[in-house]
């Protein structure tokens, strides 16, 4: 509970660094606002253009709908390589032969593109959201599992003797030695493993779906939609940076304040 | 005295220069020309004021609202600036001779012959004008050398922005004198970004200086440090947007480019939140926060204007920078100088707080005309009034601190 007294608390002040980012931002729309006035409306379409686009499209129920199934899929899929990925990356952590034996494997889910893994999801399951979620979970569970295994193979040793010398009880243990280590390699982890879902999940959907952002996306390149299609890539863009900064953020900025 | 206190007060220099019988008027760089400049701001706006209502006139040559928006910019600047260099240098380069007595006395005449050679340039001509007010400027420059060869370039900016609004300044007189091409009007925009882009600078030292002294004065045990990146970030969006405005000043990027450097204003505020104090119930911090607020509307409602078709407000808008952010950072910084620099602790009151927000009222009378546009003369009148009484009571309050010796007995 006082953690998250602190995480509001702290909340207002973060919001408010923010704006050197919101600085960053606007300047590099206005290079892209230069990049329409170069190359015309059809190749890309104004900033106001786009966004005009995109406030009618929050508008529209079909978009929100779209907009709602890929967010389940994209949901389902990073939920379950968060699941997986932390579990069987911490487990495989503690035992060294596990992390020996596990490492080529990763390197293998990681080699492969995503566009294969897409190809044979299409073979086994079928068009639908099995398949958008099974290349979700292969793309972005590597990341976490990486993650977990070397937050767990870099606990330090002698932190636990000392444990153990004082003889902490377990759960203190874990709150105070195990997981503030863990959580600080497991959570970059966490946050990259998003970022790979979010830009899987409109992929496989854009070849392998007729519903959800992705599709939309298809179905505009086909009418030669660009700001159709740039307004879909905002939608994305910003609910990334909305979770990534505004909640995972925080978080993780409370969680690593040990650090300094 | 005690000691602590002694010492505090001579860390302003390191060596007082050796001159006999300095009259107080002429003890240190602000003190004449805040004498000087406070009451040229209330006259000039009074003639301004009787100009364009068509009460007298005054022949310039060519355009009249140029050489206003010119005086406001460049007129005051050059006062302000060697105000704040002549004060602010010793005590950054400690070994640097304050500049008082007959010297002192020499530039702010000069500075006087300027602005009289600006009021009657219709008789006298612009090479005159020019001469006098680019030798002020040079001047300056010289001055403030140390700053631009100093080995370690803390404060060098502040050399290189002086040098290019002296640059500026001689573009916009040969254009005067038709030697250029350049539309005086496009020259003086670009001297407003630079001239915002100097103010920063300035405002930097003036927040570590002001605040520091302040937390001191309060018990806070905290140390605030502006680090350069937020104020950076904020000067290069300013350049961009100097620099795309003058090339192309009905682009929509502009527009875009004038929400960055919003944002990008704001973004300095965010050093008044410390780790562990709180300093944003200090008076005069919320002052110097203002300057930046007053800068960030400004650039917001022009890019919001840019990109907006119905908008037509541009040069109104521009004002919550001209008025607003200039002409309170004028006014912050008069205030903290002539208080901390002749020995005094620096206390807010009713009177100070009325200076600040008379000067906001003035800009929002002033800038958000477009909205109102029944009440134009109505409004133009007002802002003027409110914007001139600070400086109206600045005299009234402020001029014996700057015409008696320091407070604490030491020299300056």
């Amino acid at each position: 509970m006082k953690f998250i007294i602190k995480i509001l608390k702290d909340f207002p002040a973060y919001l408010w660094s923010g704006w050197g980012s919101i600085a960053s931002i606007f300047l590099f729309i206005a290079l892209w606002d230069m990049g329409n006035q170069l190359y015309g409306d059809l190749v890309l379409p104004s900033p106001l253009e786009t966004f005009n686009t995109l406030w009618m499209m929050l508008h529209d129920e079909e978009v929100l709908y779209e907009i709602n199934i890929t967010l389940y899929r994209a949901a389902m899929g990073f939920g379950l390589s968060l699941l997986l990925g932390s579990v069987l990356g911490l487990l495989a952590g503690f035992f060294a032969t596990a992390s020996m034996m596990s490492r080529p494997i990763v390197t293998i889910l990681v080699g492969m593109p995503p566009i294969a893994w897409i190809v044979l999801a299409m073979i086994w399951f079928g068009m639908g959201d099995d398949t958008v979620i099974f290349t979700v979970v292969v793309a972005s569970f590597p990341i976490i599992f990486v993650g977990a295994l070397q937050g767990t193979r870099t606990l330090d040793g002698d932190l636990n003797e000392m444990a153990k010398s004082f003889n902490l009880p377990w759960h203190m243990k874990f709150v105070d030695i195990y997981f503030p280590h863990i959580f600080s390699y497991i959570f970059p982890s966490w946050v990259s493993g998003l970022g790979m879902a979010w830009k899987i999940v409109v992929m496989a959907e854009l070849l392998a779906t007729s519903d959800g952002i992705g599709a939309s996306l298809a179905v505009a390149r086909s009418q030669l939609d660009t700001p159709t299609a740039l307004a879909l890539v905002v939608i994305m863009i910003g609910s990334l940076m909305f979770i990534e900064y505004i909640i995972l953020e925080p978080l993780k900025r409370e969680v690593e304040l040990w650090r300094s | 005295m005690s000691q602590e206190e002694k010492l505090r007060a001579t860390n302003h220099y390191l060596y007082y220069p050796d001159e006999k019988n300095i009259q107080p008027h002429f003890a240190y760089g602000f003190r004449p020309l805040f004498l000087v400049l406070a009451p040229y701001m209330v006259i000039s706006m009074l003639l301004w004021g009787l100009i364009f209502s068509g009460g007298i006139t005054v022949p310039f040559i060519g355009d009249t609202l140029t050489w206003h928006i010119y005086e406001m910019l460049f007129g005051l600047l050059t006062a302000g600036l060697l105000a704040f260099l002549s004060t602010g240098l010793p005590e950054l380069f400690p070994g640097l001779v304050p500049l008082v007595g007959k010297e002192l006395k020499n530039i702010t005449i000069l500075w006087l012959l300027g602005r009289l050679s600006f009021w009657t340039m219709g008789w006298t001509g612009v090479y005159l004008a020019a001469i006098l007010n680019l030798a002020m400027l040079a001047w300056i420059i010289w001055f403030a050398r140390h700053a631009v060869l100093d080995k370690l370039q803390r404060h060098a900016s502040l050399g290189y922005t002086a040098v290019a609004i002296f640059l500026i300044e001689t573009w916009f007189f040969s254009a005067q004198a038709g030697l250029v091409e350049t539309p005086p009007m496009d020259i003086l925009k670009v001297a407003l970004g630079a001239i915002v882009v100097l103010i920063l600078l300035a405002l930097r030292r003036v927040n570590m200086e002001a605040i520091n002294e302040l937390m001191e004065d309060e018990d806070i045990d905290d140390v605030f440090i502006s680090r350069p990146p937020k104020t950076n970030l904020a000067l290069f969006a300013v350049i961009i947007f100097t620099i795309v405005e003058f090339f192309y000043p009905t682009s929509s990027a502009l527009g875009w480019l004038g929400f960055a450097v919003s944002a990008g204003i704001i973004g300095i505020t965010g050093e008044y939140i410390l780790k562990d104090e709180k300093i944003l119930h200090l008076a005069y911090v919320r002052y110097l926060a203002s300057v930046y607020v007053l800068f960030a509307i400004g650039y917001a409602l022009m890019g919001w204007d840019l990109l907006n078709p119905d908008i037509y407000g541009l040069n109104h808008f521009r004002h919550f920078i001209t008025t607003g952010g200039i002409g309170l950072s004028y006014l912050v910084v008069m205030l903290i100088i002539s208080t901390v620099h002749t020995g005094r602790h620096l206390v807010a009151s009713w009177k100070t707080h009325l200076m600040v927000l008379l000067i906001i009222t003035a800009t929002f009378m002033r800038g958000l005309i477009p909205f109102f546009e029944e009440y134009t003369s109505a409004l133009y009148i007002a802002s003027t009034i409110a914007w001139t009484l600070p400086f109206i009571i600045y005299i009234k309050l402020y001029f014996e601190f700057l015409l008696r010796p320091r407070a604490d007995g030491i020299k300056g």
